[in-house]
Protein backbone atom coordinates (compact mmCIF):
# COMPACT_ATOMS: atom_id res chain seq x y z
CA UNK A 1 0.00 0.00 0.00
CA UNK A 2 2.90 2.33 0.79
CA UNK A 3 4.31 1.76 -2.73
CA UNK A 4 0.91 2.46 -4.30
CA UNK A 5 0.54 5.71 -2.32
CA UNK A 6 3.98 6.87 -3.40
CA UNK A 7 3.27 6.02 -7.01
CA UNK A 8 0.08 8.09 -6.88
CA UNK A 9 2.11 11.02 -5.53
CA UNK A 10 4.57 10.51 -8.40
CA UNK A 11 1.72 10.65 -10.93
CA UNK A 12 0.43 13.84 -9.31
CA UNK A 13 3.89 15.38 -9.61
CA UNK A 14 4.00 14.46 -13.30
CA UNK A 15 0.65 16.18 -13.90
CA UNK A 16 2.15 19.30 -12.29
CA UNK A 17 5.23 19.11 -14.54
CA UNK A 18 3.11 18.83 -17.71
CA UNK A 19 0.92 21.70 -16.49
CA UNK A 20 4.00 23.90 -15.88
CA UNK A 21 5.18 23.49 -19.48
CA UNK A 22 8.58 25.07 -18.77
CA UNK A 23 11.58 22.82 -19.48
CA UNK A 24 13.93 24.20 -16.79
CA UNK A 25 11.20 24.14 -14.13
CA UNK A 26 10.21 20.66 -15.24
CA UNK A 27 13.82 19.47 -14.89
CA UNK A 28 14.19 20.81 -11.35
CA UNK A 29 10.79 19.54 -10.27
CA UNK A 30 11.39 16.08 -11.76
CA UNK A 31 14.70 15.77 -9.90
CA UNK A 32 12.96 16.57 -6.62
CA UNK A 33 9.97 14.34 -7.26
CA UNK A 34 12.10 11.31 -8.13
CA UNK A 35 14.39 11.97 -5.16
CA UNK A 36 11.32 11.84 -2.91
CA UNK A 37 10.15 8.66 -4.67
CA UNK A 38 13.42 6.81 -4.08
CA UNK A 39 14.42 5.11 -0.83
CA UNK A 40 18.02 4.54 -1.78
CA UNK A 41 19.58 7.63 -3.36
CA UNK A 42 23.11 6.30 -3.82
CA UNK A 43 24.29 7.16 -7.33
CA UNK A 44 21.55 9.75 -7.76
CA UNK A 45 24.00 12.45 -9.05
CA UNK A 46 24.71 10.16 -12.02
CA UNK A 47 21.00 10.09 -12.78
CA UNK A 48 20.79 13.88 -12.42
CA UNK A 49 23.68 14.32 -14.87
CA UNK A 50 21.95 12.05 -17.42
CA UNK A 51 18.71 14.00 -17.01
CA UNK A 52 20.46 17.37 -17.49
CA UNK A 53 22.08 15.98 -20.64
CA UNK A 54 18.72 14.80 -21.93
CA UNK A 55 17.12 18.19 -21.17
CA UNK A 56 19.97 19.88 -23.06
CA UNK A 57 19.29 17.65 -26.08
CA UNK A 58 15.58 18.60 -25.99
CA UNK A 59 16.40 22.29 -25.66
CA UNK A 60 19.00 22.19 -28.46
CA UNK A 61 16.87 20.20 -30.89
CA UNK A 62 13.65 22.13 -30.27
CA UNK A 63 11.71 18.98 -31.19
CA UNK A 64 9.96 16.23 -29.29
CA UNK A 65 10.51 13.22 -31.53
CA UNK A 66 14.29 13.38 -31.93
CA UNK A 67 15.22 13.20 -28.21
CA UNK A 68 12.71 10.43 -27.62
CA UNK A 69 14.18 8.45 -30.53
CA UNK A 70 17.68 9.03 -29.13
CA UNK A 71 16.46 7.75 -25.79
CA UNK A 72 14.97 4.67 -27.45
CA UNK A 73 18.34 3.97 -29.11
CA UNK A 74 20.06 4.40 -25.74
CA UNK A 75 17.51 2.00 -24.28
CA UNK A 76 18.29 -0.66 -26.88
CA UNK A 77 22.03 -0.20 -26.34
CA UNK A 78 21.54 -0.48 -22.57
CA UNK A 79 19.52 -3.63 -23.01
CA UNK A 80 22.22 -5.16 -25.23
CA UNK A 81 24.92 -4.23 -22.72
CA UNK A 82 22.94 -5.80 -19.88
CA UNK A 83 22.36 -8.93 -21.98
CA UNK A 84 26.08 -9.19 -22.64
CA UNK A 85 26.87 -8.83 -18.94
CA UNK A 86 24.23 -11.42 -18.14
CA UNK A 87 25.69 -13.84 -20.68
CA UNK A 88 29.17 -13.44 -19.20
CA UNK A 89 27.76 -13.98 -15.71
CA UNK A 90 25.99 -17.14 -16.91
CA UNK A 91 29.26 -18.44 -18.35
CA UNK A 92 30.97 -17.75 -15.05
CA UNK A 93 28.16 -19.50 -13.14
CA UNK A 94 28.58 -22.58 -15.34
CA UNK A 95 32.33 -22.51 -14.65
CA UNK A 96 33.20 -21.88 -18.30
CA UNK A 97 34.59 -18.37 -17.98
CA UNK B 1 18.17 -11.70 -17.65
CA UNK B 2 17.00 -9.38 -14.91
CA UNK B 3 13.23 -9.07 -14.50
CA UNK B 4 11.42 -5.80 -13.76
CA UNK B 5 9.18 -5.70 -10.71
CA UNK B 6 5.65 -4.32 -10.62
CA UNK B 7 7.03 -0.92 -9.56
CA UNK B 8 9.30 -0.71 -12.62
CA UNK B 9 6.46 -1.77 -14.90
CA UNK B 10 4.28 1.00 -13.45
CA UNK B 11 7.05 3.58 -13.95
CA UNK B 12 7.51 2.42 -17.56
CA UNK B 13 3.76 2.71 -18.17
CA UNK B 14 3.78 6.23 -16.74
CA UNK B 15 6.72 7.12 -19.01
CA UNK B 16 4.89 5.81 -22.09
CA UNK B 17 1.78 7.77 -21.14
CA UNK B 18 3.86 10.93 -20.78
CA UNK B 19 5.52 10.29 -24.18
CA UNK B 20 2.08 10.03 -25.78
CA UNK B 21 1.03 13.29 -24.12
CA UNK B 22 4.26 14.93 -25.33
CA UNK B 23 3.40 13.97 -28.91
CA UNK B 24 -0.18 15.10 -28.69
CA UNK B 25 0.33 18.48 -27.00
CA UNK B 26 3.92 18.94 -28.20
CA UNK B 27 5.11 19.69 -24.69
CA UNK B 28 8.91 19.64 -24.05
CA UNK B 29 8.20 19.30 -20.31
CA UNK B 30 6.20 16.11 -20.92
CA UNK B 31 8.96 14.83 -23.21
CA UNK B 32 11.51 15.51 -20.47
CA UNK B 33 9.36 13.71 -17.90
CA UNK B 34 8.89 10.73 -20.25
CA UNK B 35 12.62 10.61 -21.02
CA UNK B 36 13.54 10.91 -17.36
CA UNK B 37 11.61 7.74 -16.61
CA UNK B 38 13.49 5.96 -19.40
CA UNK B 39 16.79 7.16 -17.92
CA UNK B 40 15.57 6.15 -14.47
CA UNK B 41 14.76 2.59 -15.59
CA UNK B 42 18.14 2.23 -17.32
CA UNK B 43 20.00 3.67 -14.34
CA UNK B 44 18.30 1.31 -11.85
CA UNK B 45 18.90 -1.66 -14.16
CA UNK B 46 22.60 -0.82 -14.39
CA UNK B 47 22.86 -0.49 -10.62
CA UNK B 48 21.02 -3.72 -10.00
CA UNK B 49 23.18 -5.58 -12.51
CA UNK B 50 26.39 -4.26 -10.95
CA UNK B 51 25.22 -5.17 -7.43
CA UNK B 52 24.10 -8.61 -8.55
CA UNK B 53 27.44 -9.38 -10.18
CA UNK B 54 29.27 -8.26 -7.02
CA UNK B 55 26.95 -10.45 -4.97
CA UNK B 56 27.39 -13.51 -7.19
CA UNK B 57 31.16 -13.28 -7.30
CA UNK B 58 31.38 -12.92 -3.51
CA UNK B 59 29.23 -16.01 -2.94
CA UNK B 60 30.82 -18.98 -1.15
CA UNK B 61 29.02 -22.23 -0.34
CA UNK B 62 30.12 -24.69 2.33
CA UNK B 63 28.34 -27.99 1.91
CA UNK B 64 28.71 -30.92 4.33
CA UNK B 65 27.22 -34.34 3.71
CA UNK B 66 26.89 -37.12 6.24
CA UNK B 67 28.57 -39.59 3.84
CA UNK B 68 30.31 -39.27 0.50
CA UNK B 69 30.36 -42.98 -0.32
CA UNK B 70 26.87 -44.40 -0.16
CA UNK B 71 24.56 -47.06 -1.44
CA UNK B 72 21.90 -46.43 -4.03
CA UNK B 73 18.72 -45.31 -2.31
CA UNK B 74 20.38 -44.49 1.02
CA UNK B 75 19.52 -41.22 2.73
CA UNK B 76 22.18 -38.54 3.03
CA UNK B 77 21.88 -35.50 5.25
CA UNK B 78 23.17 -32.31 3.65
CA UNK B 79 24.06 -29.10 5.46
CA UNK B 80 24.72 -26.10 3.26
CA UNK B 81 25.79 -22.68 4.39
CA UNK B 82 26.14 -19.83 1.93
CA UNK B 83 27.96 -16.60 2.69
CA UNK B 84 28.22 -13.48 0.56
CA UNK B 85 28.73 -9.74 0.69
CA UNK B 86 25.22 -8.35 0.78
CA UNK B 87 24.74 -5.13 -1.25
CA UNK B 88 22.55 -2.57 0.54
CA UNK B 89 18.87 -2.59 -0.39
CA UNK B 90 18.95 -6.12 -1.80
CA UNK B 91 17.07 -9.15 -0.58
CA UNK B 92 18.92 -12.38 -1.19
CA UNK B 93 17.75 -16.01 -0.94
CA UNK B 94 19.72 -19.10 -1.85
CA UNK B 95 18.54 -22.63 -2.61
CA UNK B 96 20.86 -25.60 -2.79
CA UNK B 97 20.44 -27.85 -5.83
CA UNK B 98 20.67 -31.58 -5.06
CA UNK B 99 22.24 -33.97 -7.58
CA UNK B 100 20.08 -34.62 -10.64
CA UNK B 101 19.69 -38.27 -9.66
CA UNK B 102 18.56 -37.47 -6.10
CA UNK B 103 15.13 -37.14 -4.57
CA UNK B 104 14.55 -34.45 -1.97
CA UNK B 105 14.32 -30.71 -1.95
CA UNK B 106 16.51 -28.12 -0.32
CA UNK B 107 15.02 -25.29 1.74
CA UNK B 108 15.33 -21.64 0.77
CA UNK B 109 17.90 -19.92 3.01
CA UNK B 110 19.33 -16.49 3.51
CA UNK B 111 23.03 -15.66 3.55
CA UNK B 112 24.74 -16.94 6.71
CA UNK B 113 22.00 -19.47 7.43
CA UNK B 114 22.52 -23.21 7.27
CA UNK B 115 20.02 -25.23 5.25
CA UNK B 116 19.64 -28.83 6.41
CA UNK B 117 17.85 -31.39 4.26
CA UNK B 118 17.89 -35.05 3.35
CA UNK B 119 18.25 -36.56 -0.10
CA UNK B 120 18.27 -40.07 -1.52
CA UNK B 121 20.54 -40.86 -4.45
CA UNK B 122 18.61 -43.10 -6.80
CA UNK B 123 21.23 -43.90 -9.45
CA UNK B 124 24.65 -45.51 -9.01
CA UNK B 125 27.93 -43.97 -10.11
CA UNK B 126 29.69 -40.72 -9.43
CA UNK B 127 27.48 -37.70 -9.00
CA UNK B 128 27.76 -34.16 -7.76
CA UNK B 129 25.47 -31.44 -6.48
CA UNK B 130 23.87 -29.13 -9.00
CA UNK B 131 25.26 -25.97 -7.37
CA UNK B 132 23.11 -23.26 -5.82
CA UNK B 133 20.38 -20.98 -7.14
CA UNK B 134 20.93 -17.39 -6.11
CA UNK B 135 17.83 -15.18 -6.11
CA UNK B 136 18.13 -11.45 -5.44
CA UNK B 137 15.73 -8.56 -5.68
CA UNK B 138 15.47 -4.86 -4.96
CA UNK B 139 12.34 -2.66 -5.31
CA UNK B 140 12.84 -2.38 -9.10
CA UNK B 141 14.36 -5.62 -10.41
CA UNK B 142 14.86 -9.27 -9.50
CA UNK B 143 17.15 -11.93 -10.86
CA UNK B 144 17.90 -15.62 -10.37
CA UNK B 145 21.17 -17.28 -11.25
CA UNK B 146 22.03 -20.97 -11.18
CA UNK B 147 25.67 -21.14 -10.07
CA UNK B 148 26.68 -24.63 -11.10
CA UNK B 149 30.36 -24.59 -10.18
CA UNK B 150 29.61 -24.54 -6.42
CA UNK B 151 28.98 -28.29 -6.56
CA UNK B 152 31.45 -29.85 -4.10
CA UNK B 153 31.63 -32.47 -2.66
CA UNK B 154 31.28 -35.29 -5.16
CA UNK B 155 29.34 -38.39 -4.18
CA UNK B 156 30.08 -41.98 -5.06
CA UNK B 157 27.04 -44.24 -5.14
CA UNK B 158 27.23 -48.01 -5.18
CA UNK B 159 24.39 -49.92 -6.79
CA UNK B 160 22.02 -52.13 -4.83
CA UNK B 161 23.05 -55.73 -5.46
CA UNK B 162 20.39 -57.57 -7.43
CA UNK B 163 22.22 -60.87 -6.89
CA UNK B 164 21.32 -60.75 -3.21
CA UNK B 165 17.80 -61.89 -3.88
CA UNK B 166 19.04 -65.21 -5.21
CA UNK B 167 22.07 -65.68 -2.97
CA UNK B 168 20.09 -66.54 0.12
CA UNK B 169 22.18 -64.18 2.22
CA UNK B 170 19.41 -62.52 4.10
CA UNK B 171 21.04 -61.63 7.35
CA UNK B 172 24.32 -60.06 6.40
CA UNK B 173 25.63 -57.54 3.97
CA UNK B 174 22.22 -56.30 2.89
CA UNK B 175 22.74 -54.28 -0.32
CA UNK B 176 26.50 -54.67 -0.05
CA UNK B 177 27.17 -57.27 -2.67
CA UNK B 178 28.47 -54.79 -5.20
CA UNK B 179 31.14 -53.55 -2.85
CA UNK B 180 32.01 -56.81 -1.16
CA UNK B 181 31.35 -59.90 -3.18
CA UNK B 182 32.51 -62.07 -0.28
CA UNK B 183 29.49 -61.00 1.72
CA UNK B 184 27.60 -64.11 0.68
CA UNK B 185 30.12 -66.09 2.73
CA UNK B 186 29.95 -66.22 6.50
CA UNK B 187 31.59 -63.38 8.38
CA UNK B 188 31.41 -59.64 8.53
CA UNK B 189 30.74 -57.69 5.36
CA UNK B 190 31.38 -54.09 4.47
CA UNK B 191 28.47 -51.91 5.38
CA UNK B 192 29.96 -48.66 4.10
CA UNK B 193 33.17 -46.71 3.70
CA UNK B 194 33.96 -43.49 5.49
CA UNK B 195 36.98 -41.17 5.71
CA UNK B 196 39.65 -42.22 8.20
CA UNK B 197 39.54 -40.54 11.60
CA UNK B 198 42.37 -40.36 14.14
CA UNK B 199 42.04 -43.34 16.44
CA UNK B 200 40.59 -45.72 13.85
CA UNK B 201 42.11 -49.17 13.62
CA UNK B 202 44.65 -49.05 10.73
CA UNK B 203 43.65 -52.62 9.93
CA UNK B 204 40.25 -51.33 8.74
CA UNK B 205 41.73 -49.03 6.11
CA UNK B 206 40.61 -50.07 2.65
CA UNK B 207 43.82 -49.62 0.68
CA UNK B 208 42.28 -50.06 -2.74
CA UNK B 209 39.65 -47.41 -2.12
CA UNK B 210 42.20 -45.11 -0.41
CA UNK B 211 44.64 -45.38 -3.34
CA UNK B 212 41.88 -44.67 -5.80
CA UNK B 213 40.75 -41.46 -4.06
CA UNK B 214 44.09 -40.45 -2.52
CA UNK B 215 42.35 -40.20 0.88
CA UNK B 216 42.28 -42.83 3.61
CA UNK B 217 38.96 -44.66 3.78
CA UNK B 218 38.06 -47.22 6.44
CA UNK B 219 35.59 -50.06 6.15
CA UNK B 220 32.56 -50.09 8.42
CA UNK B 221 31.57 -53.69 9.06
CA UNK B 222 28.08 -54.96 9.59
CA UNK B 223 29.21 -57.24 12.39
CA UNK B 224 29.37 -61.00 12.68
CA UNK B 225 25.71 -61.58 13.42
CA UNK B 226 22.91 -59.69 11.87
CA UNK B 227 24.64 -56.35 11.68
CA UNK B 228 21.49 -54.61 12.88
CA UNK B 229 22.25 -51.82 15.34
CA UNK B 230 20.41 -51.09 18.54
CA UNK B 231 19.00 -47.57 18.42
CA UNK B 232 18.55 -46.15 21.90
CA UNK B 233 16.37 -43.08 22.36
CA UNK B 234 16.97 -41.21 25.60
CA UNK B 235 13.93 -39.06 26.37
CA UNK B 236 14.70 -35.73 28.04
CA UNK B 237 12.64 -34.27 30.86
CA UNK B 238 10.32 -31.36 30.15
CA UNK B 239 12.44 -29.18 32.42
CA UNK B 240 15.47 -29.64 30.18
CA UNK B 241 13.95 -29.09 26.76
CA UNK B 242 11.35 -27.09 24.87
CA UNK B 243 8.90 -28.23 22.23
CA UNK B 244 10.94 -26.96 19.28
CA UNK B 245 14.11 -28.74 20.36
CA UNK B 246 12.18 -31.92 21.09
CA UNK B 247 10.45 -31.79 17.68
CA UNK B 248 13.83 -31.58 15.97
CA UNK B 249 15.18 -34.35 18.18
CA UNK B 250 12.20 -36.58 17.28
CA UNK B 251 12.81 -35.92 13.59
CA UNK B 252 16.49 -36.89 13.90
CA UNK B 253 15.56 -40.10 15.74
CA UNK B 254 12.88 -41.03 13.19
CA UNK B 255 15.30 -40.44 10.32
CA UNK B 256 17.95 -42.54 12.05
CA UNK B 257 15.56 -45.45 12.60
CA UNK B 258 14.33 -45.27 9.02
CA UNK B 259 17.89 -45.22 7.71
CA UNK B 260 18.92 -48.11 9.96
CA UNK B 261 16.00 -50.22 8.80
CA UNK B 262 16.45 -49.44 5.12
CA UNK B 263 20.21 -49.67 4.91
CA UNK B 264 20.96 -52.48 7.35
CA UNK B 265 18.10 -54.90 7.07
CA UNK B 266 16.46 -53.74 10.28
CA UNK B 267 17.33 -52.51 13.73
CA UNK B 268 16.34 -52.83 17.36
CA UNK B 269 14.78 -49.97 19.23
CA UNK B 270 14.96 -49.11 22.92
CA UNK B 271 13.37 -46.03 24.45
CA UNK B 272 14.66 -45.04 27.89
CA UNK B 273 13.78 -42.22 30.24
CA UNK B 274 16.10 -41.78 33.16
CA UNK B 275 16.42 -45.14 34.87
CA UNK B 276 13.40 -46.69 33.14
CA UNK B 277 12.92 -48.61 29.93
CA UNK B 278 9.72 -47.31 28.30
CA UNK B 279 9.61 -49.23 25.01
CA UNK B 280 11.60 -52.08 23.55
CA UNK B 281 11.34 -53.40 20.01
CA UNK B 282 13.91 -56.10 19.25
CA UNK B 283 15.09 -56.85 15.70
CA UNK B 284 12.44 -55.32 13.49
CA UNK B 285 12.56 -54.88 9.73
CA UNK B 286 9.19 -53.16 9.59
CA UNK B 287 9.53 -49.37 9.48
CA UNK B 288 5.85 -48.96 10.33
CA UNK B 289 6.25 -50.99 13.50
CA UNK B 290 9.27 -48.91 14.51
CA UNK B 291 7.45 -45.65 13.83
CA UNK B 292 4.51 -46.88 15.91
CA UNK B 293 6.90 -47.55 18.78
CA UNK B 294 8.27 -44.02 18.40
CA UNK B 295 4.87 -42.36 18.12
CA UNK B 296 3.52 -40.30 20.96
CA UNK B 297 6.87 -39.79 22.63
CA UNK B 298 7.17 -36.58 24.59
CA UNK B 299 9.43 -35.07 27.24
CA UNK B 300 8.87 -36.84 30.53
CA UNK B 301 8.46 -35.90 34.16
CA UNK B 302 11.82 -35.76 35.94
CA UNK B 303 12.89 -39.21 37.14
CA UNK B 304 14.90 -40.16 40.19
CA UNK B 305 18.52 -39.93 39.10
CA UNK B 306 20.50 -43.12 39.25
CA UNK B 307 23.43 -41.67 41.09
CA UNK B 308 21.64 -42.74 44.29
CA UNK B 309 21.49 -46.32 42.97
CA UNK B 310 24.60 -46.21 40.90
CA UNK B 311 25.29 -49.82 40.18
CA UNK B 312 28.71 -51.23 39.53
CA UNK B 313 29.50 -49.02 36.51
CA UNK B 314 29.12 -45.67 38.19
CA UNK B 315 30.76 -46.76 41.42
CA UNK B 316 33.73 -48.12 39.51
CA UNK B 317 33.99 -44.84 37.61
CA UNK B 318 33.84 -42.84 40.83
CA UNK B 319 36.49 -45.00 42.38
CA UNK B 320 38.80 -44.14 39.47
CA UNK B 321 38.37 -40.36 39.79
CA UNK B 322 41.72 -38.50 39.88
CA UNK B 323 42.91 -37.85 43.40
CA UNK B 324 43.91 -34.25 44.12
CA UNK B 325 45.09 -32.37 47.18
CA UNK B 326 47.53 -33.72 49.69
CA UNK B 327 47.92 -34.90 53.24
CA UNK B 328 44.67 -35.72 55.01
CA UNK B 329 42.53 -35.09 51.92
CA UNK B 330 44.60 -37.43 49.79
CA UNK B 331 44.40 -40.26 52.32
CA UNK B 332 40.64 -39.66 52.70
CA UNK B 333 40.09 -39.86 48.93
CA UNK B 334 42.22 -42.99 48.69
CA UNK B 335 40.13 -44.62 51.42
CA UNK B 336 36.92 -43.51 49.65
CA UNK B 337 38.16 -45.14 46.47
CA UNK B 338 38.72 -48.42 48.29
CA UNK B 339 35.21 -48.27 49.80
CA UNK B 340 33.61 -47.47 46.45
CA UNK B 341 35.46 -50.34 44.81
CA UNK B 342 34.15 -52.71 47.48
CA UNK B 343 30.59 -51.47 46.96
CA UNK B 344 30.98 -51.63 43.17
CA UNK B 345 31.36 -55.39 43.40
CA UNK B 346 28.27 -55.76 45.56
CA UNK B 347 26.05 -53.04 44.10
CA UNK B 348 23.06 -54.03 42.02
CA UNK B 349 21.05 -51.73 39.76
CA UNK B 350 17.65 -52.84 38.42
CA UNK B 351 18.11 -50.55 35.39
CA UNK B 352 21.52 -52.02 34.58
CA UNK B 353 20.02 -55.50 34.89
CA UNK B 354 17.19 -54.68 32.51
CA UNK B 355 19.61 -53.16 30.01
CA UNK B 356 21.79 -56.25 30.22
CA UNK B 357 18.80 -58.43 29.37
CA UNK B 358 17.79 -56.21 26.48
CA UNK B 359 21.31 -56.20 25.03
CA UNK B 360 21.46 -59.98 25.23
CA UNK B 361 18.11 -60.17 23.42
CA UNK B 362 18.96 -57.93 20.46
CA UNK B 363 22.33 -59.51 19.62
CA UNK B 364 23.55 -56.23 18.13
CA UNK B 365 27.19 -55.35 17.69
CA UNK B 366 26.66 -51.64 17.65
CA UNK B 367 24.63 -49.28 19.84
CA UNK B 368 23.52 -45.86 18.64
CA UNK B 369 22.43 -43.70 21.57
CA UNK B 370 20.41 -40.60 20.69
CA UNK B 371 20.32 -38.15 23.55
CA UNK B 372 20.10 -34.45 24.26
CA UNK B 373 22.53 -35.15 27.14
CA UNK B 374 21.02 -32.55 29.45
CA UNK B 375 20.68 -32.82 33.19
CA UNK B 376 21.32 -36.14 34.87
CA UNK B 377 23.28 -38.61 32.73
CA UNK B 378 23.89 -41.35 35.29
CA UNK B 379 21.59 -43.77 33.41
CA UNK B 380 23.63 -43.23 30.22
CA UNK B 381 26.82 -44.09 32.12
CA UNK B 382 25.25 -47.38 33.22
CA UNK B 383 23.99 -48.13 29.74
CA UNK B 384 27.35 -47.44 28.10
CA UNK B 385 29.09 -49.60 30.70
CA UNK B 386 26.73 -52.52 29.99
CA UNK B 387 27.22 -52.18 26.21
CA UNK B 388 30.98 -52.06 26.51
CA UNK B 389 30.92 -55.09 28.79
CA UNK B 390 29.31 -56.98 25.91
CA UNK B 391 31.97 -55.71 23.49
CA UNK B 392 29.60 -53.48 21.55
CA UNK B 393 30.64 -50.39 19.69
CA UNK B 394 28.89 -47.40 21.25
CA UNK B 395 28.16 -44.29 19.18
CA UNK B 396 26.45 -41.36 20.90
CA UNK B 397 24.48 -38.86 18.83
CA UNK B 398 24.10 -35.65 20.81
CA UNK B 399 23.99 -31.88 20.25
CA UNK B 400 27.31 -30.06 19.98
CA UNK B 401 28.89 -28.95 23.23
CA UNK B 402 27.23 -31.50 25.49
CA UNK B 403 29.13 -33.63 27.98
CA UNK B 404 29.02 -37.34 27.19
CA UNK B 405 29.85 -40.02 29.77
CA UNK B 406 33.19 -41.69 29.21
CA UNK B 407 33.63 -44.97 27.39
CA UNK B 408 31.93 -44.30 24.06
CA UNK B 409 33.67 -45.12 20.79
CA UNK B 410 32.44 -42.16 18.80
CA UNK B 411 30.32 -39.05 19.25
CA UNK B 412 28.30 -37.65 16.37
CA UNK B 413 26.71 -34.22 16.47
CA UNK B 414 22.97 -34.00 15.72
Amino acid sequence: MEADRRFLLLCTGEVLIVALGNLAAALILQIFILALYLDDRRGYPVFIAAMVLYAAVIAASGRILLPLLALAVAFVCGYLALSLYDYRLSLWARGEA
Amino acid sequence: MIRPTRTTEAVAALGLALAAIAFIVESPAAALAAGSFGVFILWRAGRFDRNFRALATSLTAKREVSRTIIRQGAAVTVRTRVDCTLPPGMEVRVRDVPPAVATGEAPLCGPGETGVYTIRIMAPGRTAFGGVILSASDPYYSHGLHIRHLNAPGLRVFPVGSAMATSGATDSGMRDLEVDRMAALHGPSVREFRPYRVGDDPGRIDWKMSAKHNVFYVRELTGLRGGTPLVVVDLPTWEETDSEVFARYSMVVTDAVEEAIESRAGCSLLVIAGGEILRFLPRTEDAGEAFTALSGLAPIEPRVPLYRAPGPAVLAARAKLPRGGGGLEKSFLARLGVVLKAFARESRSPFAGAVKEALAWVEATEVHIYTLARGDRSHLAQFIHQAKTKGMRVVVFAPAGTTIPRGVDAVEVI
